[in-house]
């Protein structure tokens, strides 16, 4: 009843178009991922969706995309009442999803890639390449793109791959368009031309969703925002009601646990610096330096170039321009081989593409680094490793059955120690670690800061890589912030909390005022 | 997947089934052994035992089993090297073609006439015998590197890279060695002919030195180890500083170095070489063999002793073919169901 009365007001404004989620509640297993969402989104208008990593913004846009189903609630198109059990019938909603990884083929031209799946043919049954070439030049004049409709796909920026997946879904005539980070791999220029797209779609009364970390362009092109914090809307509104402060704060919330881990600090002389790092697109001009026994943070959201960084520093990809200095001295670490020598140590991110090797058993996963060091005239020395790796499963604590077990057979934790344990093993005197508690337990995780800590009172000098704000807070001394692939800024002591290291992962300033911390947390504005 | 040794308890003696059992889902080589081990009995039972005594029967056995082993011990070599080629993930189609130039070299190098290259120089007997070898086998390892470099400096994919060699190799050779009919040193053929008692089977010892310094260099070495470790995870091989080039151009170089070994054994077995056929087919044989084997044609997984196992599965099929009599056409159908059905049998990988 109330539905119908409400079709009804939107007919009387001209608004025909709308969607609304109501009171959406999902969980997989005992984890609730959505606690009783509610939203509306009316056609022509960009609303930013915005949360951390995990605050549950796929799982509710899959929902909408008909990829999951929710527990409860109930959604509406246009006032009437939809469940969508397949991508297919979300579609045929008129909701479009574009998701991150783009769904187009690079070896076919854009007209047939506009076509995938339900390509148009001639009355003999081969493909009508004419007629799916004009409908593509119409779409494209209608939406102000200039592109050549027989242009490869592979020929094409970044940006304009966007711009198709959004041309393909307005030629099956969504009104509603789901855009899942769709400018984390794009330059300033290619997004600025994503943007223009994005307004003409809102002139043509289509309703976005915009899914981004980047306040900035939240700021640049919404109208209102969501902000999901586990699971729960925390926040909505009018975006030029708020500014890119208020808006990481209440992403982060005030309940994160954020007390530095403790430990004996022995700083040493500088053991690393660096000097104009540069290899474009990923990381240009880094400069910084570490001393031994410290920690260093280095963080940022996706596409920030910081693994890039290090893997070049590490000697696995190439340096475009720079120096480094080991102890004062120059060096030029050109592969991985001279990088172990002067006794750095790299524990990658992605553990299973690039640290798990799983046609090997656990014990030699524990002692690839140190084949070698530990060989006679090129014989495996088994009995020195199996010694040292002895050593390394009761320091870390590795949960295990026998050395010869498939590493696949250990649970992520365990994996994880085990490649810490290959790297202690070669006895370093830097280790740069890239995400290291990516996929791991909690248990687990606090054993592997276990670790960090005690490297570090062994004046190891130590860099960790990680998205997470939290857990850099926890552990380093200080941190560097980078955006698109220079550093932003740094924190330290007072200025390293998270409301500072989202401002700067955001490509903002330092906030200088502490006391915004003080400003109520109300929800300026309301959107229904 | 982790192995359940919960119901069966290492070394067990308790009951045959539950270890055969066991063993058969655990030990990747334990089913082609089994497969291996009723071809010899079915071939022992065609053989017959129409013999007037045992000792008899028992000549007739090992005469038969001397020349498979002999016959075979070429090609069984090169699918060694192919092996480790696989177990990086690459393979190697140039075998053949490689086996044609090292075996021209070394005959252009013996030539008992006016154009041998040592003779000319006033060189003969075993010192030129044993230049021959080292020259040939450095050529070997020069042409293997070739293609390794090929593979790894100028990122060609490894069957385009082998494709194309095997093409230049042996049409180069065809080319200079037509008209030429070089005669071998009879004292060189002593090389495989060279007979212990009565039996002749250098070639067959070559190979059994061989093979068993490959499984050392597989198993306990750490260019064996990082064959694996770069054929599973070239990402994580390098990140854990192997030289992934390295080893991959040691494997093409050591192939190069075990076709060049293969030649001489081929070469001295003969006395001459068909230049347009030797080695016709010897890839194909080879990548059987070690598919039988049990390596995996994507890398990061293969057994030296696998190896063996299917080179010996093929070649007592072979003769089992012809002891039955099958017309000899018929008798590739017979390998490809063979190399296809090990592949069947072996434990499928589980992802975990």
């Amino acid at each position: 009843m109330a539905n119908a009365i409400a079709s009804l007001l939107l007919l009387r404004f001209g608004c025909d178009a709308m969607i609304e989620m109501k009171k959406i509640r999902k969980s997989f297993g005992s984890n609730d991922v959505i606690k009783d969402v509610s939203f509306t989104l009316k056609g022509g208008e960009i609303c930013a969706l915005l949360g951390e990593n995990g605050a549950g913004k796929s799982t509710l846009m899959n929902i909408l995309g008909g990829v999951h189903q929710m527990d409860s609630g109930a959604v509406l198109v246009g006032g009437k009442e939809v469940v969508f059990k397949t991508p297919g019938q979300s579609q045929a909603a008129g909701i479009a999803f574009i998701h991150q990884e783009l769904n187009l083929i690079n070896d076919l031209p854009i007209y047939e890639n506009m076509f995938l799946g339900r390509e148009l043919k001639t009355k003999r049954g081969s493909l009508d390449l004419e007629k799916m070439q004009q409908e593509t030049a119409a779409i494209f004049k209608q939406m102000n793109v200039d592109l050549e409709p027989g242009m490869m796909v592979r020929d094409l920026d970044a940006s304009y791959k966007q711009i198709i997946e959004i041309c393909r879904a307005m030629m099956t005539n969504a009104s509603f368009i789901i855009m899942d980070e769709p400018t984390t791999s794009l330059t300033d220029q290619e997004i600025e031309r994503v943007f223009k797209m994005m307004k003409t779609l809102r002139e043509h009364q289509v309703g976005i969703i915009f899914i981004s970390h980047k306040l900035n362009e939240v700021m640049q092109v919404c109208d209102r925002y969501l902000v999901l914090r586990d699971g729960n809307l925390v926040a909505k509104g009018n975006v030029a009601e708020v500014n890119t402060n208020d808006l990481a704060r209440f992403m982060v919330g005030h309940e994160v646990r954020t007390e530095s881990l403790k430990r004996e600090k022995f700083i040493g002389k500088e053991f690393l610096r660096a000097e104009g790092l540069t290899n474009s697109p990923f990381f240009k001009e880094i400069s910084f330096s570490i001393k031994e026994g410290e920690i260093v943070g280095f963080t940022g959201l996706l596409g920030d170039g910081r693994s890039e960084l290090f893997q070049s520093i590490f000697g696995a990809e190439k340096m475009m321009a720079g120096k480094m200095f080991l102890h004062d001295e120059e060096i030029n670490i050109r592969s991985t081989q001279q990088a172990i020598k002067a006794g750095i140590a790299y524990l990658p991110r992605n553990r299973k593409e690039n640290a798990i090797i799983k046609d090997m058993d656990i014990i030699e996963n524990a002692s690839i680094v140190t084949w070698p060091a530990f060989s006679k005239k090129g014989t495996i020395n088994r009995r020195q490793h199996q010694a040292t790796f002895e050593e390394q499963r009761k320091a870390l604590r590795i949960k295990m059955g026998e050395l010869t077990d498939r590493i696949t057979s250990l649970s992520g934790g365990n994996q994880q120690k085990v490649i810490l344990a290959k790297w202690l093993a070669a006895k370093p005197k830097l280790f740069i670690l890239d995400n290291p508690t990516q996929g791991v337990d909690v248990g687990a995780k606090e054993d592997i800061y276990d670790i960090i800590m005690k490297l570090a009172e062994e004046k190891i000098a130590i860099i960790v890589l990680s998205s997470e704000a939290n857990e850099i807070i926890r552990l380093c001394d200080r941190a560097f912030v980078m955006y698109h692939g220079v550093i932003q800024g740094e924190v330290a002591g007072e200025t390293m909390n998270e409301h500072a290291i989202m401002s700067l992962a955001t490509g903002g300033q330092l906030p200088f005022a502490k006391g915004g911390m003080n400003k109520d947390e109300t929800e300026p504005g309301s959107c229904s | 997947m982790k192995p359940s040794l919960d119901h069966v308890p290492k070394n067990s003696k308790r009951n045959f089934f539950q270890w055969f059992k066991y063993k058969w889902s655990n030990d990747p080589l334990f089913s082609i052994a089994v497969a291996l081990i009723i071809m010899i009995i079915l071939q022992t039972l065609v053989l017959g035992f129409d013999y007037d005594s045992f000792g008899s029967w028992f000549q007739a056995w090992t005469n038969n089993w001397i020349n498979i082993l002999r016959n075979n011990a070429a090609t069984a070599i090169v699918a060694l090297g192919m092996t480790f080629v696989i177990m990086t993930g690459g393979i190697d189609l140039a075998v053949g073609s490689t086996l044609v130039v090292t075996g021209a070299l070394s005959m252009m190098l013996l030539d008992t006439g006016t154009k041998g290259f040592l003779v000319a120089a006033g060189i003969t007997g075993v010192p030129a015998f044993i230049i021959t070898i080292l020259v040939v086998l450095l050529f070997g390892y020069l042409l293997g590197s070739l293609i390794g470099v090929s593979i790894t400096k100028g990122k060609v994919p490894p069957f385009i890279a082998t494709l194309g060699a095997m093409m230049i190799f042996r049409s180069v050779t065809q080319h200079f060695m037509q008209g030429y009919n070089p005669k071998v040193p009879a004292e060189f053929l002593q090389i495989a002919s060279f007979k212990i008692g009565n039996f002749m089977i250098m070639p067959i010892i070559y190979w059994a030195i061989i093979a068993l310094i490959l499984y050392y260099v597989s198993k306990r070495t750490t260019f064996g180890r990082q064959i694996i470790a770069v054929g599973s995870n070239e990402r994580a091989a390098k990140l854990s500083g192997i030289h992934v080039e390295k080893v991959k151009l040691r494997v093409y170089a050591l192939m190069g170095l075990l076709v060049s070994i293969a030649a001489i054994i081929q070469v001295s077995r003969i006395g001459s070489m068909d230049f347009s056929n030797a080695g016709r087919g010897m890839e194909m044989d080879a990548i059987a063999a070690a598919v039988v084997g049990g390596t995996n044609m994507m890398g990061g997984r293969g057994f030296i002793l696998g190896t063996v196992y299917g080179m010996l599965i093929i070649a007592v099929m072979n003769n089992l073919l012809n002891l039955f009599g099958v017309p000899p056409f018929l008798r590739e159908a017979f390998k490809g169901v063979i190399v296809i059905a090990a592949v069947l049998l072996q434990k499928k990988e589980k992802s975990s």
